[in-house]
């Protein structure tokens, strides 16, 4: 009973200092020190304990500000202490979190958060490929450990219902490491779900912190741990289902991932995107610099030797600096593909069809945003295959075909493009229902003579659905024409080839980085323009008959018996000293989604690859502009956007020559 | 005690804002004016400024500052002085703007760095409706003179005031 005397002593010296700290009548320092004094007499008195740890925590957060918020804290600490908080879960089954230490110290919290999305994404994908070779134990190894961080780093910040789930999972992993539990598809599940919870109930961390009420997940943390018990227990899951996909076929996918494992120890550096990005601009003018030095009349008249010798060299490092600038951005591919194993797997066990995911060129490296964006395409894809691709079971059995459908998913580098390939062999396309499906909801017309390919083309319409049960994964709504405009949006391209009975094929093709554009550079006036090459179609000097007006202003040009507007560029953007007559002028065709424009401009002054930059929130958006380059000579020139110009076609309502 | 009671009232006056401090001052015109320096990033010559279409006149345009793209803003048009040709001592002072990032302004001429203590500040008079003064953190006198200290984010940002007649 001493030791609850002590308890109540600590107790009443938070009680005075609470009092006091609310008259004003304790400086924050002192009031600091005597936090960190109760907790080590908690450690003298009781050894130590979870609830040390977090005094400290919190008392190291106390400010003038928070002094109220965090004695209450910590008094709810040191009053709760009998309430179960962790490791052996055999109290009541829900330990209350108490997030008032991550409310406190947001910067820690939000650091928690990412580090342990982290690590469980790292889970997701390695218990995956641990799945296709279970006798791994660097992979079990990089599966423990992760549990292991996310449960050590939720216990400081007093997350105790995180805290608990991880651990259970860690004792399973732990038994497992020591043989004494084999790894199955139910222990995969179990991880698969905990990896779930975690990432919801770690998601909704920064929302609860700030007062929201989060998701209620008492009932299926409790489930879970019970299946997590039965098995540590030794008995089988509460759901523990027959492995209906992937394992028999593991033999395939462990080969691949085995490969691909070699060079995981690499040591990575987390850096903020805004610094590689301030770095990634001063290596752009340095690079320029360099030009601007290299072309100085000066120094090209030179023949000192020396000199030339010494530029060249400072050439070849900037040139090299710039080449490992542009690599930081580059990331690879893998982590896309590996949530994409996830997916495979549960729509698999879910519709009832085995399937293989086959992986390749996961070590192919893109820019990180294409990275990011190219997600929701390849999800959206693989689900159409799995949907309406494979077919089911008893069908490919039928024609012959592996009961085991395989959807194969690669990337490879192509001519200064990505391209990335979504593959099944399922049934292939069906031409006649396409056709069907796209007269009925008014797609196309019923004396339009099409070619099969040119049918296949119209899944990427708007309202296309062919499925005749919408199911709840691929559900509605979301169909490839948003594939398709994601995939353009990423300034990218996707094709399909398919064949009866043998499958379909999605070809994405997509450029290496966002942050460089191949443009056209014209001039107007004395401001220089970049359009990007991808939009443009074609550039001539119109001679007169082609060029035809409306109410006496020249307004289109003829180009092969086609009528396309003419935007005078100098006059829609107000620029002064461009030239006057089109008859002096240069036009760039330019297009987009199939509309062309006309573009009346002084001259073409070459095709660069730029660095695109945005314009900055000042500007809000500006019609026509997508965006700055810097030029070779330092200056900035705009890139010119073909949607938004095509939208200022008629606003030079004024004599263009005026 | 009694320094802590002042220093509360003024704050009470003008919550938030502590004027005394280090002042950019600059010209427009005959008018002086200042900038918290905390809120200068540095001061360039004119350059070649790159027109953007379809933005209030004021904008002149984006220059490139060392690899970044920011946008410049002309302060004589913005308070709605006559234009003017650049001189050799027009200058393009970059600002960090909240929410903004940082914009370049052109103005006539840069004077100095003055300490400005709070006691030498005034408060704007108000003008009445037809003169907004939200944008002026307040009135310095500095010697036989007055500058105008200004406060940017509300000058550049989405409260900016329209140009200001009889200026």
């Amino acid at each position: 009973m001493a030791e609850s005397q002590g308890w109540d002593r600590i107790a009443e010296a938070l009680d005075r200092l609470a009092a006091d700290l609310r008259a004003g009548a304790r400086a924050i320092e002192p009031a600091r020190t005597e936090l960190f004094e109760l907790a080590g007499a908690i450690e003298a008195g009781a050894g130590p304990s979870p609830i040390v740890d977090r005094m400290r925590v919190l008392a190291s957060t106390l400010t003038r500000q928070n002094a109220e918020e965090v004695v209450g804290a910590v008094s709810a600490l040191v009053r709760d202490r009998d309430k179960p908080a962790t490791s052996d879960g055999n109290g009541p089954a829900t330990p209350s979190d108490d997030v008032a230490a991550f409310a406190l110290d947001l910067e820690l919290g939000t650091m928690f958060v990412t580090d342990a999305l982290d690590h469980l994404g790292t889970i997701e994908s390695t218990i995956l490929q641990l799945e296709a070779a279970p006798d791994d134990t660097k992979l079990l190894n990089d599966v423990f450990r992760p549990f292991h961080t996310v449960k050590g780093n939720a216990g400081v910040l007093g997350l105790m219902s995180i805290q608990e789930v991880a651990h259970k999972l860690e004792t399973l992993l732990d038994l497992a490491r020591s043989g004494k539990h084999a790894l199955g598809p139910a222990e995969v599940d179990v991880v698969l779900k905990s990896v779930d919870l975690l990432t919801l109930m770690i998601r909704e961390l920064p929302a609860r912190a700030a007062g929201q009420v989060g998701t209620d997940v008492s009932r299926r943390r409790r489930e879970l741990l019970e299946m997590v018990n039965a098995l540590i227990a030794g008995g089988p899951a509460a759901d523990a289902q027959p492995a209906a996909a992937a394992p028999h076929e593991a033999a395939a996918p462990a080969a691949a991932v085995r490969k691909e494992r070699r060079d995981d120890a690499q040591s990575t550096v987390k850096v903020n995107t805004r610094k590689l990005d301030a770095l990634l601009d001063m290596v752009g003018e340095l690079v320029i610099a360099q030009s601007i030095l290299a072309e100085d009349p000066v120094l090209v008249r030179s023949l000192d030797e020396r000199l030339n010798d010494r530029l060249a060299q400072l050439k070849r490092i900037t040139s090299e600096l710039q080449r490992s600038a542009m690599a930081m951005r580059m990331v690879p591919i893998r982590q896309t593909f590996q949530k994409m194993a996830r997916l495979v797997r549960d729509m698999g066990r879910q519709s009832d069809k085995p399937i293989t995911l086959v992986l390749s060129g996961e070590d192919t490296e893109l820019d990180r945003k294409v990275v990011e964006q190219l997600n929701d395409p390849l999800m959206h894809m693989i689900r159409n295959c799995i949907d309406h691709g494979i077919e089911p079971a008893a069908e490919r059995k039928a024609a012959g075909k592996p009961i085991t459908a395989e959807i194969r998913l690669s990337a490879h580098h192509q001519a200064g493009s990505i391209v990335v390939e979504v593959a099944d062999d399922g049934a292939g396309l069906n031409t006649d229902k396409i056709r069907e499906t796209a007269l009925e909801h008014g797609i196309l017309d019923a004396d339009a003579q099409l070619s099969p390919s040119e049918i296949h083309q119209l899944i990427f319409q708007a309202g296309f659905s062919t499925a005749d049960e919408v199911t709840e994964i691929s559900g509605r709504g979301v169909g490839m024409d948003v594939v398709r405009r994601n995939v353009e949006s990423l300034r990218g391209r996707i094709d399909i080839q398919t064949s009866p009975g043998r499958g379909t094929t999605f070809v994405v093709r997509l450029p290496l980085t966002l942050a460089i554009v191949d443009g056209l550079v014209l001039s107007v006036g004395a401001e220089r323009f970049v359009i990007p090459t991808f939009a443009v179609r074609e550039s001539l000097r119109p001679l007169p008959d082609q060029v035809h007006t409306l109410q006496g202003r020249p307004r289109m040009v003829r180009v092969r018996e086609r009528l396309i507007p003419l935007l005078h560029l100098g006059s829609v953007f107000r620029i002064s000293g461009a030239r006057e007559q089109i008859a002096e002028s240069t036009v760039v065709i330019v297009e987009d989604a199939d509309r062309p424009v006309a573009l009346v401009v002084d001259e073409l002054l070459g095709k660069y690859e730029v660095v695109i930059k945005s314009l900055g929130d000042a500007f809000g958006s500006v019609r026509g502009v997508a965006g700055g380059a810097i030029l070779g000579d330092g200056r900035i020139g705009l890139i010119l956007d073909a949607g938004g110009l095509l939208s200022l076609v008629g606003t030079d309502a004024l004599d263009p020559a005026a | 005690m009694d320094t802590t009671l002042t220093r509360d009232e003024g704050a009470q006056a003008r919550p938030g804002f502590d004027a005394g401090g280090k002042y950019l001052t600059f010209a427009l015109g005959n008018e002086e004016y200042g900038l918290p320096v905390l809120k200068v990033r540095e001061i360039i010559k004119v350059m070649d400024i790159t027109q953007v279409p379809q933005v209030p006149g004021h904008v002149r345009g984006v220059i490139n500052l060392r690899g970044r793209v920011i946008p410049v803003i002309d302060l004589r048009l913005k308070f709605g002085f006559p234009g003017r040709e650049n001189t050799d001592h027009t200058c393009i002072i970059v600002v960090d703007v909240a929410h903004l990032g940082m914009i370049g302004i052109v103005v006539d001429s840069v004077s100095e760095v003055l300490n400005v203590a709070g006691s030498d500040i005034d408060h704007a008079p108000d003008f009445g409706d037809r003169v907004s003064t939200d944008y002026i953190l307040g009135l310095a006198k500095v010697k036989n003179t007055v500058k105008i200290l200004l406060d940017l984010d509300r000058v550049l940002g989405a409260e900016s005031p329209v140009p200001i007649d009889g200026f």
